[in-house]
């Protein structure tokens, strides 16, 4: 029986997919987009965070780590990671909750178990499931096993992909799936390769692959300031859906947003977009405009805008 | 198509003007309470047991009675006054009262008209009467601030509360309800029985005269009034009182007029200010006047919404009763409610443009009386429903109450209500699921605490605080082998305290039925006439006193923080428990968070202690649901009201082993303890479903709070819309949705331990708000306040 790592799995989701779903968020992603929502989700392997809202300051955590990688002191607890094993012995002792584990482990059971509590709201709103990550296609055997028996008990499914996978593993699943939330997110291939880490070849072969397949599709264009908010960067993913991809049904033009910096904190990590501005709303509309223009009209925007001064 | 069936085109210059006097402090004419007296020294204006829920206004009761009886006006009483039974002698001074005395006034431009209603009206009682009543009042009253005081009930025998059959005023007037009286009285020989509906037919009759005096003062009005539009309209006025509520009525207009004077005259009639006294299914039944006026061309849409605003403005004087009695506690709204939506009786969707006119007129006025419950099923008109939704997302308080009609159905059947008769219920005061004009169930006569227990099984039966024996004697809780035994112990006390609740509760019931007959309401409500009682002998067909439970969630956490993390775990001795109760977890910081955060919690969909939450809930509800009150056989049913005793109760109640410490607010309905619901609200609705609702009849309230974001568009007003009708398959009896506002966002930063669960969606990303840095949690709150 395989086994999957799942770092969050977030009920009454509302923003990724048709109706009322729940999204599964798959630990591990071969991108490193600088703009990354879910730092949590990159690193395929579990790892403790700390809270410092919840910490009581009882040192709990640190008598009952065994390889001694927790240190508490005024600036707060720092987590040696690379002694840290992510056993789990600080969290149980913990008394407040301020350590956890991001990152768990299912079986296909109790996965399928977890997201089938939400069956009525699915029926009731026509939505589903979603696999979101990180990069769930990293994990495409486990899903393999996951999904037919979703499909057995009618749920819908949704993947949200950056679509950089081999195909052979799209292979593995294509038929469990019913629609398809893929990334598209600079078509400038030097842009690409410098702000998400990897050659986005693989990725358009894959779309134009899925297309080809008769897969149902919705394009998520993440709009960073300065890096995806171009006219023309908007312009090439609008041709390229226009040109390549027939089943795609939307296209959403999803707004930057800062909030994701406590995350990095926990994680130790630094979030090279911290003083990045925010999208301002005549942009986003704008950026729909040109959309539209292009010969695409299912477009629409979301996310986080400067607020208007009033 | 929308257009037409909704068009918020704003208040007219009338309604507005009679808003704002309404809010104005000058200028403002007020409704204050009005005692009236037989002039007799011994006579009482008022009784403890009406405020027998509201134990914050406990020590003014006293000083409220006194003041009342002094400032009372006197009745001349007609000759042979005090030969007559107590009924017939109450029917003659409400009669004198409101054709005589009560003043009649009408407002500058108000189209319904019918102003004074709150009064304190003599319990007509002999000087034996008045010594017996005082005797038996005074010792059950002691007994309850007693046990309010120990925080383990509040009970009274509360007015208002009901559904009158007022249908059958506006069909057929009181004249025709006079009538089937008289024609009751030929039928039947019981001397006893003739003698109590002939006090019915006194007190129906007087209506007439009452009606009149507004019709005289219209006429008045007219004859000084310059302008032409104002006068015709007084003549209106003058026409429609001389006729209704008498006669039935005719037009949209005359229904209206019609339901307000029988409206506030049960108000008038029970000296009380409304709390509860509710509407049922207006839509429905004046939906045929409104048709018909409207198809012959009589009525426009605009002017039945300007109608429709001149009778709603009505109740909210029922607040100024506070003026001149002080503050009763009562702080969040009365409670005057209409039903509107609904099926009907093949399961079809009874939605009608009226349902939306109310709906429309509602939203507009926002004002705090009356209050509105919709009645949502499957098949409910997905327009109507998408409609609602967007009137909740785009308001900041909820604008109404949702009663989910399956499982409140289920409730009514449970409690023996024939399923030929459930799909016509309706809700009293928010939530209360009761039958129409045929039903009273008492719903805010008991109220009990089901989280006093725990502290017992603590104290062996003992407050900890006093020493006071309450419960019964349980072993010591350090000497229990399993969970199972700290559970029964539980159950022992909450049965005990369930008894000594319902006596008490059983006595109040007993005081009013005895001594305090109305037979005015009476005639209004179904089963009274035919039986020859009161309906506060339990004379309505269909007879309950509702016991509100309160701190399901406090009990179910602390149940299960017991079971994992003593008894399974073994990460918390009993020994330290018992101490860390008793000293408030004084020096127990560290335990008193593996409590709070390491064991399982209410509203997670946690099947682990839903389970024990269920397991709670359907024992204490069968649990009342046993017993009956002697005196009036109206038996007892659960429910969960949302009201503030889980505030009036908190520091009454000891450390609770979830980690509540006392004085921290108990749960409140069927919601989880604040704060510890994680998984948003599909996990907290499907929580509530399991916990088998049907056994709490009554109804249970449960609030959810979305972000604004979460229903920013038709896209996602339709994912609400499915969330409601979940709700319908899950066995939710009634929802509010409210809408995050930066109010909570600020409490959230100042208290993130009770916050922990609050989720902030900015369309696709989502965090926990009290994990965010300072400067996200200043950039939510104020996109918060612009609605994102």
């Amino acid at each position: 029986m395989k086994r999957g790592i799942v770092f969050s799995i977030q009920r009454f989701s509302t923003e990724d997919g048709p109706g009322i779903r729940t999204t599964v968020f798959m630990k591990g992603c071969p991108l490193r987009c600088i703009w990354c929502q879910n730092p949590e989700g990159l690193n395929p392997r579990p790892e403790l965070v700390w809270y410092d809202v919840r910490c009581i300051g009882v040192r709990a955590c640190i008598k009952a780590c065994k390889v001694g990688a927790l240190r508490l002191d005024e600036d707060g607890l720092h987590i040696d990671r690379s002694r840290c094993t992510a056993c789990g012995a600080c969290v149980k002792a913990c008394p407040t909750g301020a350590l956890e584990i991001i990152g768990t482990e299912y079986d296909v059971k109790s996965l399928v178990d977890e997201v089938l509590r939400d069956m009525v709201f699915y029926k009731t709103s026509r939505g589903g499931v979603t696999f979101s990550g990180g990069e769930p296609m990293l994990q495409s055997s486990f899903l393999a096993e996951v999904l037919p028996v979703l499909k057995d008990h009618g749920v819908h499914v949704a993947l949200d992909t950056s679509g950089f996978a081999p195909w052979r593993e799209f292979e593995k699943i294509l038929g469990w799936i019913d629609l398809v939330l893929y990334d598209l997110k600079l078509m400038d291939v030097a842009k690409h390769i410098e702000f998400t880490g990897v050659d986005p070849t693989l990725i358009w072969e894959n779309a134009v692959n899925l297309a080809k397949r008769g897969v149902r599709m919705w394009i998520r264009t993440p709009i960073i300031p300065g890096i995806t908010d171009s006219e023309e960067n908007v312009r090439a993913i609008t041709r390229f859906i226009i040109d390549n991809l027939p089943t795609v049904e939307r296209f959403e033009l999803l707004a930057f947003n800062n909030l994701c910096i406590s995350k990095y904190k926990r994680l130790g990590m630094k979030f090279l977009l911290e003083k990045a501005r925010l999208m301002k709303r005549e942009e986003m509309e704008n950026l729909v405009r040109v959309a539209r223009e292009e010969g695409f009209g299912n477009v629409m925007w979301s996310g986080m805008v400067e607020r208007d001064v009033r | 198509m929308r257009a037409r069936i909704w068009s918020p085109g704003g208040l007219t210059e009338r309604v507005k003007k009679l808003r704002d006097q309404y809010f104005s402090f000058e200028n403002r004419p007020t409704n204050e309470v009005i005692a009236y007296t037989t002039g007799a020294p011994w006579d009482e204006v008022f009784s403890y047991h009406d405020w027998g829920v509201v134990p914050e206004m406990f020590p003014f009761l006293p000083a409220i009675r006194d003041s009342l009886k002094v400032l009372a006006m006197k009745v001349d009483l007609p000759e042979g006054f005090w030969k007559e039974s107590l009924p017939v002698r109450r029917a003659i001074f409400f009669r004198r009262v409101i054709e005589e005395h009560l003043p009649v006034r009408i407002l500058d431009g108000e189209l319904i008209v019918g102003f004074h209603f709150n009064t304190a009206l003599s319990k007509c009682f002999t000087k034996e009467e008045a010594e017996e009543w005082r005797r038996a009042e005074e010792r059950w009253f002691r007994r309850v601030v007693e046990l309010s005081d120990l925080g383990v009930m509040n009970c009274g025998a509360i007015p208002g509360h009901i559904i009158p059959n007022y249908r059958k005023v506006v069909e057929r007037g009181f004249r025709g309800i006079r009538d089937e009286l008289l024609q009751w009285m030929e039928r039947h020989t019981d001397e006893a029985k003739r003698d109590y509906v002939r006090a019915m037919v006194i007190a129906v009759e007087a209506v007439k005269r009452f009606a009149e005096r507004y019709a005289e003062e219209a006429e008045r009005l007219a004859a000084s009034e310059e302008d032409e539009v104002r006068r015709a309209e007084l003549l209106e006025i003058a026409r429609i009182c001389r006729k209704v509520p008498w006669e039935p009525a005719e037009t949209f207009w005359e229904a209206l007029q019609s339901l307000w004077f029988a409206h506030m005259l049960v108000m008038a009639a029970e000296s009380y200010p409304g709390p509860g006294l509710s509407y049922g299914r207006l839509d429905q039944y004046l939906y045929a006047y409104y048709k018909k006026d409207v198809d012959e061309g009589r009525l426009t849409r605009e002017f039945a919404k300007e109608l429709l605003c001149c009778f709603w403005i009505k109740h909210d004087y029922a607040y100024d009763y506070m003026g001149k009695i002080g503050n009763q506690g009562i702080n969040s709204g009365f409670g005057q409610l209409i039903t509107i939506g609904g099926m009907n009786k093949d399961g079809s969707d009874a939605v009608n443009e009226l349902t939306w006119l109310i709906l429309e007129v509602a939203y507009e006025m926002n004002m705090l009386e009356p209050k509105l419950n919709v009645r949502v099923h499957k098949n409910i008109s997905r327009s109507f429903l998408l409609k609602m939704c967007e009137v909740l997302a785009r308001t900041q308080g909820s604008p109404f109450l949702i009663n989910f009609d399956e499982p409140s159905m289920r409730g009514l059947m449970w409690e023996g209500i024939p399923e030929d008769e459930v799909w016509d219920y309706a809700c009293v005061g928010c939530l209360e699921n009761t039958l129409q004009g045929k039903d009273r169930s008492g719903t805010v006569d008991v109220n009990i605490n089901l989280a006093k227990s725990l502290e017992l099984v603590f104290g062996r039966g003992r407050d900890l605080k006093t020493g006071k024996m309450i419960g019964v004697k349980t072993k010591d809780p350090r000497k229990f082998k399993s969970y199972e035994e700290f559970e029964e112990a539980y159950f022992a006390h909450l049965k005990k305290c369930i008894e000594v609740t319902l006596s008490l509760a059983s006595e109040a019931d007993a005081i009013r039925a005895r001594w305090e007959p109305v037979p005015y309401l009476s005639a209004l409500v179904d089963g009274c006439a035919e039986k020859g009682i009161d309906v506060r002998q339990g004379g309505a067909i269909y007879n309950f006193i509702t016991v509100e439970g309160v701190g399901l969630a406090t009990v179910a956490d602390s149940l299960a923080a017991v079971k994992k993390l003593v008894f399974e775990e073994r990460e918390v001795s009993m020994e330290e428990l018992v101490e860390a109760i008793k000293r408030n977890f004084e020096g127990f910081d560290e335990l008193q968070r593996r409590l709070l955060f390491k064991a399982p919690k209410f509203g997670n969909d946690d099947d682990y202690v839903d389970e024990i939450a269920r397991k709670v809930s359907r024992f204490w509800t069968q649990e009342v649901f046993k017993h009956v009150s002697p005196a009036t056989g109206r038996r007892f049913r659960g429910g969960y009201l949302s009201w503030n005793y889980f505030i009036d109760f908190a520091p009454k109640t000891a450390a609770t082993p979830d980690g509540r410490p006392r004085g921290k607010f108990l749960s409140n309905g069927v919601q989880p303890v604040q704060g510890m619901d994680r998984k948003g609200p599909t996990a907290v609705i499907r929580s509530v479903g399991k916990l088998g609702l049907e056994t709490a009849p009554n109804g249970a309230s449960l609030v959810i709070t979305l972000n604004p974001s979460s229903v920013r568009d038709e896209e996602h007003l339709e994912k609400l819309a499915a969330l409601l009708l979940a709700c319908c398959d899950l066995g939710v009896t009634n929802l509010q949705v409210n809408m995050l506002s930066p109010e909570v966002l600020r409490e959230a930063q100042r208290k993130p331990e009770e916050y922990r669960n609050l989720l902030v969606r900015v369309t696709g990303y989502n965090a926990y708000f009290v994990t965010l840095g300072r400067e996200q949690q200043e950039e939510i709150i104020a996109r918060t306040c612009h609605g994102l």
